[in-house]
């Protein structure tokens, strides 16, 4: 039993030196990847709402959704559109994009936050040709309203990028929901300004 | 909904995201345990049987003490000002819950069942550093899973893993008698029978639940 | 005990992958790209260094017992460490390794080495032995991660190589190819071993 005790106690003594190193590094290591996320949103705000001035993008975070408001300048009088993050399962990782649209609810700009997807294959949600500057899968989406979207093979006319279906499927379904919450929260807000 | 999500979660990680054979996941007991199918559904068991239940500790701990969350214990017993934010903590948390939660249920099923203690024990010492077990605990952190989800997640994977295993060492029993060369006799023609196998569960990707 | 030989060891003659079969998980996982093998290879280095050296400054005053839950509280520290310094200062490879940084904690050629070799040894030669089995595991993830990313996407580094005539062997880069190619790499040096042998 004393034994026990005793090991115990060693086994919790090496666990709390861990854990006190470990607090240190955090401090350390804690500010700097916050920042990193907060660029990664910064960055992909910029694409996906390329009108508004880069102080004038207001988070927004009721109980019910978290969008973007974009304004055109600083003063934030002229309201330029809507950006939110839209998630879904692609193939091998939750594919997560950053989309905007405009107060008619058309889409203005969208880029990819984050995707694990096969390599040559899933990956090419984010593939750039050569000469050309925005991904030809996502210039798809531009100018379009969460109605149009839908992947060919689900009668849309969004074109599915060969062998990788499931990932071209998961980035416009997840977009297009999105969408359709920001669409009806925005409208609630309306009518309850209305009232 | 609640039930047909849960059913996504399961056939997924069963079949689509098959834990060996798509995340590679326990890829060490899947070659090292599959020579002989009685080892393999012994394996099995005790990795579905492990996996549930850290699943379940894995995500009170979480939620519980190291979740920056109105519902950590930490914020309440210390009246914090704000709840703090032990997450760092979790790949040792998670790991050191493991490795107790092997020692426990090994005692308890020595003393409840020593017959299924003879047929699981061998195998429970080995889980502890199965990466199928701290991956599944991660993921379910990753996905956000609920407490229920998890469960399932945990439950399922460790089935997707069974599946794995036991037809696997169906195909080595037989390789046994097949005549192989010589330099990739056991483990390289192994691997390649998991290529194969790789191959034909890439074919439930195309599955359209829901 | 040779230095050279402490420390060559890992490089062929106990390479971890080819050699003990082990840590198969990330070297099949992350091998789909060059870039992530090397990420990998180096990130598994760091804590093997670090986890040898420590493990053999307190081999003496650890229980017998209780040796292994302390081995493994001392790796998962190191892990978490690289964790958050990739999270803070290489969030795209953070990001494309995913849960497999976490799970170098239980990559059993850490463990493998610190019962093996850095308890029972000295601080410097386990320093050797941690540095050669890791870039052991490296030259193995990095071997794996060509191929695949050369012959399954017609890319190095992220780059292509080939003309547009190039048609990727794509089953390469998925799942399956993990297998075939480690697979075929395994027969391949058992051959290389007996010709060796004759």
């Amino acid at each position: 039993m004393k034994d026990i005790i005793k090991l115990g106690g060693i086994l919790l003594l090496v666990t709390v030196i861990a854990a006190a190193a470990l607090a240190m590094v955090n401090s350390v290591t804690k500010p700097k990847i916050d920042e990193q996320k907060k660029l990664v949103i910064e960055n992909a705000l910029k694409i996906a709402l390329p009108l508004a001035h880069k102080d004038a993008i207001v988070k927004v975070d009721s109980s019910e959704v978290e969008y973007y408001k974009g304004y055109k300048t600083p003063e934030k009088n002229e309201l330029v559109g809507y950006a939110i993050v839209a998630k879904g399962q692609g193939y091998s990782s939750e594919i997560e994009t950053m989309v905007g649209v405009d107060t008619a609810g058309a889409i203005i700009g969208l880029t990819v936050l984050h995707q694990v997807e096969t390599p040559g294959l899933g990956t090419k949600i984010e593939e750039i040709r050569y000469g050309e500057e925005k991904p030809w899968f996502q210039v798809q989406f531009l100018g379009k309203t969460p109605e149009d979207l839908a992947v060919e093979q689900d009668g849309g006319n969004i074109k599915a990028i060969t062998g990788a279906t499931i990932s071209s499927r998961a980035v416009t379904n997840s977009i297009r929901d999105a969408l359709n919450v920001l669409k009806e929260h925005l409208q609630k807000a309306e009518e309850a300004v209305k009232e | 909904m609640e039930v047909k999500s849960l059913f996504i979660i399961a056939i997924s990680s069963i079949f689509i995201n098959n834990f060996v054979l798509s995340r590679f996941l326990g890829i060490c007991p899947y070659i090292g345990v599959s020579k002989k199918i009685d080892s393999a559904i012994g394996m099995g068991f005790a990795v579905v049987f492990v996996m549930t239940l850290a699943s379940m500790a894995t995500w009170l701990i979480n939620n519980f003490l190291l979740k920056p969350s109105p519902s950590n214990l930490f914020y309440h017993l210390f009246s914090a000002k704000e709840p703090p934010d032990l997450m760092f903590l979790k790949t040792i948390a998670f790991i050191l819950v493991i490795a107790a939660l092997v020692q426990f249920v090994e005692m308890v099923i020595q003393k409840l069942s020593p017959g299924l203690y003879r047929s699981l024990g061998i195998y429970l010492p080995l889980i502890t550093t199965n990466c199928a077990i701290l991956g599944v605990t991660i993921l379910n952190l990753d996905l956000n899973y609920s407490f229920i989800e998890s469960i399932v997640h945990g439950f399922s994977a460790g089935v997707g893993f069974t599946l794995a295993l036991i037809l696997m060492a169906g195909i080595r029993e037989r390789l046994e008698l097949a005549p192989i060369p010589e330099a990739l006799k056991g483990i390289p023609i192994a691997f390649i029978m998991a290529g194969l196998m790789s191959i034909a569960f890439l074919g439930f990707s195309g599955l359209k639940i829901g | 005990m040779s230095m050279t030989k402490e420390f060559f060891k890992g490089f062929y003659a106990e390479n971890p992958v080819f050699r003990l079969v082990l840590g198969l998980c990330p070297t099949l996982a992350v091998s789909n790209s060059v870039q992530n093998a090397i990420g990998m290879g180096a990130a598994a280095t760091f804590v093997l260094v670090c986890s040898n050296v420590i493990i053999s400054l307190i081999r003496n005053m650890v229980p017998k017992k209780i040796r292994i839950p302390i081995y493994i509280v001392v790796i998962a520290t190191f892990v978490t460490i690289v964790d958050l310094a990739m999270a803070g200062f290489a969030p795209d490879l953070h990001k494309s390794l995913g849960i497999f940084v976490p799970l170098i904690v239980v990559n059993c050629i850490i463990l493998g080495r610190a019962e093996a070799f850095a308890g029972k040894n000295s601080v410097f030669y386990s320093l050797l032995d941690g540095l050669g089995m890791g870039i052991g595991f490296m030259l193995a993830l990095t071997l794996l991660g060509v191929t695949r990313e050369l012959l399954g996407d017609g890319k190095l580094w992220g780059v292509p190589v080939f003309g547009s005539g190039f048609e990727p062997v794509l089953i390469l880069i998925l799942p399956p190819g993990a297998f075939l190619t480690l697979g075929l790499y395994l027969g391949f040096f058992n051959w290389i071993d007996k010709k060796t042998k004759k």
